[in-house]
């Protein structure tokens, strides 16, 4: 597949996504008023994207001994 | 799939070849069930029989790592080291009061790579959390409690949509 158009279906793959989380925050927001904007924007970053679709979750060790996703 | 997921999906196939069953814990439980945070290491929760321990044996040898160590000479669980990330191993119960037998009930069924993790509720993380009381784990709380928030709310939208 030509690289432009890989690349255009993976921004409208991100738009999609992106349109989901605000979709979703609009409807659960006033069932959670405690939780903050932020946090429930990462949040349901979090949980609508399933495992096994490139999720980064951990920190690993380098050699100069700091951890880095 | 990223290097984290393909770890995961490697733990899981080292598990299913030794036959050991497992309850996955701790904070990489809780980033499965959508929690944003980040961990270093896997933490692992399994029955303390002499056929485990066998098991375990042969699970460490899957993933290519080190023979399980003691965390310190004072507590009971053990870290196997050498694989691309630490797997810590805990026997039966967690802070909090919660057994496996209890735990494995309320887990949740995760599918990875055509396998299957047992992964603790996040309701149970949350309590082992509060139980074990350690600085890293009260700084973590918020965001955990916040995510359950969130992840009961989207459940019970869902089930007045029905």
């Amino acid at each position: 597949m030509p690289r432009r158009s890989q690349r255009s279906r993976s921004s409208e793959s991100a738009q999609l996504f992106a349109q989901r989380v605000l979709d979703t925050r609009a409807r659960v927001a006033p069932l959670v008023p405690e939780v903050s904007d932020e946090d429930l924007l990462l949040i349901l970053q979090s949980l609508l994207r399933p495992i096994g679709s490139g999720r980064r979750f951990f920190l690993w060790p380098t050699e100069s001994g700091l951890h880095v996703p | 799939m990223s290097r984290d997921e393909l770890f995961l999906a490697e733990l899981l196939r080292a598990l299913e070849e030794a036959k050991l069953e497992a309850i996955v814990v701790g904070m990489t439980a809780a980033v499965l069930q959508g929690a944003p945070v980040m961990t270093q290491d896997v933490d692992l929760l399994i029955r303390d029989t002499p056929r485990n321990r066998e098991k375990l044996e042969k699970m460490r040898t899957v993933l290519g790592a080190a023979k399980p160590a003691e965390v310190s000479p004072l507590s009971k669980p053990l870290v196997i080291m050498g694989a691309a990330l630490p797997v810590d191993i805990l026997f039966e119960r967690l802070s909090g009061g919660l057994a496996f037998a209890g735990l494995r009930a309320r887990a949740v069924r995760i599918v990875l790579s055509g396998r299957t993790a047992v992964v603790a509720c996040l309701a149970d993380v949350i309590k082992s959390k509060e139980a074990a009381g350690r600085s890293k784990d009260q700084a973590a709380l918020p965001i955990l409690r916040d995510t359950l928030r969130v992840q009961e709310a989207l459940k019970a939208q869902a089930k007045g949509r029905k």
